[in-house]
């Protein structure tokens, strides 16, 4: 017998009484009377940051003004914008302007998934990142993000929340891991 | 690799040498504990999602043949590929077949306590294959070349000044520079390289979705996401205890594992991943290693609920005044002190001892596994196994006498009163119960049965004299 039958057989002697699988929507989960509040709270704790576009203001303006010295910068909103063909081709983004899908309130995540696959690297190569997300795209909680999100649609997607971050070192929090060291969640 | 011959009571008075330390670790740790519970007490419906969280892990073990059986179609649906590994030592060959096919060099590997269960990284160093922790903490122990001694805090037990003492061996950092900002800094830059040019990245699983055959990896550094979008291959391996069966529950657990194991409200980076990147492979080995038999032990199969959060080490006396490497088991604390002597009773009996079964992680394990009532179990199957050593087993077996004899348990209680008292400090400073720092306590001068039926009698003398005076 494969490996594979003899765990699945051994599994099946095994298997514990039988119990029902809850339904997680017969529970109330919280609630926020200002999501936008929330989330901007929020993300302020884990090393980002959240503003809302302002009438006659571009995201640009914005990027500009904070990071006026920015090296290489990459807007992947604009309909057209910068490919590459390898991964690593992204080493040395300075900040990388992403459009986010959908925002969670109750822990300032951005729901990020992009059709080609090979952006993937970027969100977490680049030094400062930028989620642009639209302002009616927000949920209060993740089993709300979870019943509007398609998993099957690029093979490829992930939560983040603020700037990459460690307490590895004595339990004193870093900003700057691995990923970005500063995030920028822009509301449009 | 952990050394599985530690005796726990040694272990810990070991670790208990250096008095600064481990009061540093014991607050360390504690100060997690208080921000997990800030962060309970922000959602009102926190007890509601342990309470799921539970149900849905129970539900699934009930039906964990057919769920793997579902998430390996989907997998497969999704041009990934599916293997299984009965034992750590399957896992290995199986990892190491796919690197050996490709020419694989370089290994960039996220944290993943599996692979350190399974011994993966000697395993492959031995096969010239470089392997790259690349989780800070995980770093720091592996340049250490010692096992983490926490299972989300992996290098806890040390202080900054070792870690710039290491980094300035290891990686050219200024002698002398403490600050964990360069530090962490420092190694960021170093570890961007391995990311930059590996040929390979191994991450463990934190849930694997039989609905849609894809895996979820959460960390707050975004390792798992640099191992994985650059190099082509992306192994995953993981227990077959990961499993959930809808994607509808990570919305249970996504919002349990982040707030009780390091009181945030989410990692940085909660990732699903469901296909290789372009041009990519992408492997998931499912290991069974001892978990299916756990799974038929009516006692114990309730530990392979476990989302390996660390909130249990977190809340537990024990664990945060004797450190991790005080546990035989590569998962220490309360939870691998059940999966410990789980697997093999000789190895590990000592853990389940080191408990004082306060429950305080079976109050705060997200998905309510009755940890305390497990060690209690564990306890008994040591002693009817004879596993215990001749002193610890002796003295239990003079207590149940005593408790079996009320009588001769008074009288002995009555002579200990009288007799401490008047003992020599020199002759009760050595015993295992009492140690510098912690006196033996002044002897009451009534048993608490005496107090018991003392304060009784007062209240019925007093409720008499009540009653006779309004007789009256």
């Amino acid at each position: 017998m494969s490996t594979r039958d003899s765990i699945l057989a051994r599994i099946r002697q095994n298997r514990p009484q039988a119990t029902a699988l809850p339904d997680i929507h017969a529970v109330p989960f919280i609630r926020y009377d200002n999501p936008f509040e929330a989330f901007a709270t929020l993300i302020r704790n884990l090393g980002g940051d959240a503003v809302q576009l302002a009438a006659g203001q571009s995201v640009a303006d914005i990027v500009a003004s904070r990071w006026p010295d920015a090296g290489r910068t990459v807007d992947l909103t604009l309909p057209e914008h910068e490919e590459v063909s390898d991964p690593h081709a992204w080493h040395d983004v300075d900040v990388a302007i992403v459009p986010g899908q959908l925002a969670v309130a109750e822990n300032a995540t951005v729901w990020v998934s992009h059709p080609d696959n090979h952006f993937r690297s970027i969100y977490f190569l680049t030094q400062k990142l930028v989620l642009v997300v639209p302002r009616d795209a927000m949920v209060d909680t993740m089993r709300d993000a979870y019943a509007r999100i398609d998993m099957a649609e690029h093979g490829f997607g992930a939560f983040i929340s603020g700037s990459s971050r460690t307490a590895d070192i004595e339990q004193s929090l870093v900003m700057g891991a691995h990923g970005a060291m500063a995030a920028l969640v822009i509301f449009v | 690799m952990k050394d599985d011959s530690v005796k726990h009571p040694q272990a810990a008075a070991e670790f208990l040498k250096d008095r600064a330390q481990a009061k540093w670790h014991d607050s360390a740790i504690w100060w997690v504990r208080q921000k997990r519970d800030a962060q309970a007490k922000q959602l009102p419906e926190w007890e509601e999602l342990r309470r799921l969280a539970r149900e849905i892990k129970a539900h699934t073990l009930s039906q964990l043949d057919d769920y793997l059986a579902q998430f390996e179609a989907n997998a497969q649906k999704n041009g990934v590929t599916v293997h299984w590994a009965a034992d750590a030592d399957e896992h290995n060959r199986i990892v190491h077949g796919i690197l050996a096919a490709r020419q694989v060099k370089k290994l960039v590997k996220s944290k993943s306590m599996l692979t350190e269960e399974c011994g993966l990284n000697p395993y492959l160093e031995q096969r010239g294959i470089e392997v790259v922790d690349t989780d800070l903490g995980e770093r720091i122990v592996q340049l250490r070349h010692e096992a983490p001694s926490h299972i989300v805090m992996p290098a806890i037990h040390l202080k900054k000044e070792q870690i710039s003492e290491l980094f300035h061996k290891e990686l050219g950092t200024e002698a002398g520079n403490n600050d964990p900002t360069y530090l962490t800094h420092a190694a960021r830059a170093n570890l961007r390289e391995h990311f930059l040019t590996a040929d390979a990245g191994l991450t463990g699983v934190n849930f694997a979705i039989a609905e849609t055959g894809g895996v979820v990896v959460c960390t707050n550094e975004g390792n798992a996401d640099l191992g994985t979008s650059l190099p082509p291959i992306h192994i995953a391996s993981m227990g077959l205890e990961k499993i959930i069966p809808k994607l509808e529950h990570l919305g249970v657990f996504t919002r349990l594992l982040a707030r009780s194991a390091i009181g945030s409200p989410v990692t940085t980076y909660t990732s699903h991943f469901h296909q290789a990147r372009p041009g990519g492979e992408m492997h998931i080995v499912i290991v069974d290693n001892g978990r299916s038999d756990i799974l038929g032990n009516e006692d114990f199969y309730q530990s392979l609920r476990c989302i390996r959060c660390g909130a249990c080490m977190n809340t537990c006396p024990v664990y945060r005044r004797s450190s991790g490497f005080s546990y035989s088991y590569i998962i220490p604390g309360p939870i691998g002190s059940t999966l410990g002597p789980s697997r093999d009773m000789k190895k590990h009996g000592s853990m389940a001892f080191a408990c004082s079964t306060c429950g305080s992680c079976s109050n705060v394990c997200p998905v309510k596994i009755n940890l305390h009532e497990q060690l209690v179990l564990h306890r008994k199957k040591a002693f009817d196994q004879n596993l215990l050593p001749t002193g610890k087993k002796m003295g239990l077996l003079a207590m149940r006498f005593l408790t079996q004899h009320p009588a001769l348990f008074d009288l002995g209680g009555k002579v200990m009163r009288k007799v401490v008292p008047i003992i020599p400090e020199s002759l009760t400073r050595h015993s295992a119960w009492s140690r510098a720092g912690r006196d033996l306590p002044p002897m009451p001068a009534q048993s608490f049965k005496e107090q018991y039926q003392q304060r009784s009698q007062n209240k019925k003398d007093k409720q008499d004299k009540k009653d006779k005076e309004e007789q009256q």
